[in-house]
């Protein structure tokens, strides 16, 4: 099983005040917001690390049928930020293995709980206008959409 | 406070942060907000900030955990407003 997510740094920007008073502490652990007040770029640290949290949960919540919105216990921890960029998130005593990319507007996640796994997964990502007209018959393994990319990945 | 008194005071605050869709005037207690409202993930929490200054309530991330439907959050409201 994989995971993915995908954030539209631009809309993120304008559709979330993450400055606003206990917005942090409602998602983020001590440690990640540590690691949100130290990064050069806050804002693209604090997308990342919610990309990392989503990715895994849609993993997490296919396995255990259990829906809820909890984003601090999914703990996330960054493992290179050279080149590629790696972490894992753990949940429950289970921990995913993630691999994120940049592009200058948007934050992209791939993950799966196993690490060798990552190099196998195909990721096909969509900017408006030039979205497939029907993305359910193209049969990913996982989806994400946000305002302007449309992410799909299959392994 | 009622359940019908809840939703008269949710609704400005999910207004803000869901699109304008059908589900959306046809707000109830069944409604979900991210597979009905088509409520962005990260917005929940700007969702549940509001509600505690709405109510002026503080609510546990266990409490926010099962906050995914209008009906979840009304008996969470109700549970935080009687603990008060």
């Amino acid at each position: 099983m994989i995971g993915n997510d995908v954030v539209d740094l631009d809309l993120a920007r304008h559709q979330s005040n993450w400055r606003r008073k206990g917005y942090l502490d409602k998602i983020y652990t001590s440690e990640e917001q540590l690691l949100i007040a130290a990064a050069a770029h806050p804002d693209q640290m604090l997308w990342l690390l919610w990309s990392m949290k989503e990715s895994a949960y849609k993993i997490h919540n296919r396995k255990t049928g259990i829906r809820n919105f909890a984003p601090t216990a999914l703990a996330c921890k960054l493992i290179s930020l050279d080149g590629e960029i790696k972490g894992a998130v753990t949940v429950d005593h289970q921990t995913y293995f993630t691999k994120s990319e940049f592009s200058l507007t948007y934050v992209h996640t791939i993950a799966s709980a196993s690490v060798n796994k990552l190099l196998d997964i195909a990721i096909k990502i969509y900017s408006q206008p030039n979205h497939p007209e029907d993305y359910k018959s193209l049969a990913a393994d996982c989806v994400s959409h946000h305002g302007k990319y449309l992410a799909l990945v299959y392994g | 406070m009622s359940n019908e008194e809840i939703i008269n005071k949710l609704k400005p605050i999910i207004t803000t942060y869901a699109p304008v869709s059908e589900a959306l005037d046809n707000l109830n207690e069944d409604s979900d907000f991210i597979k009905d409202l088509n409520i962005n993930s990260a917005n929940l929490v700007d969702i549940i900030l509001d509600v505690e200054e709405e109510f002026g309530i503080t609510i546990d991330n266990t409490s926010m955990e099962k906050m995914l439907t209008v009906k979840a959050s009304i008996e969470v409201i109700k549970e935080k407003l009687n603990e008060k």
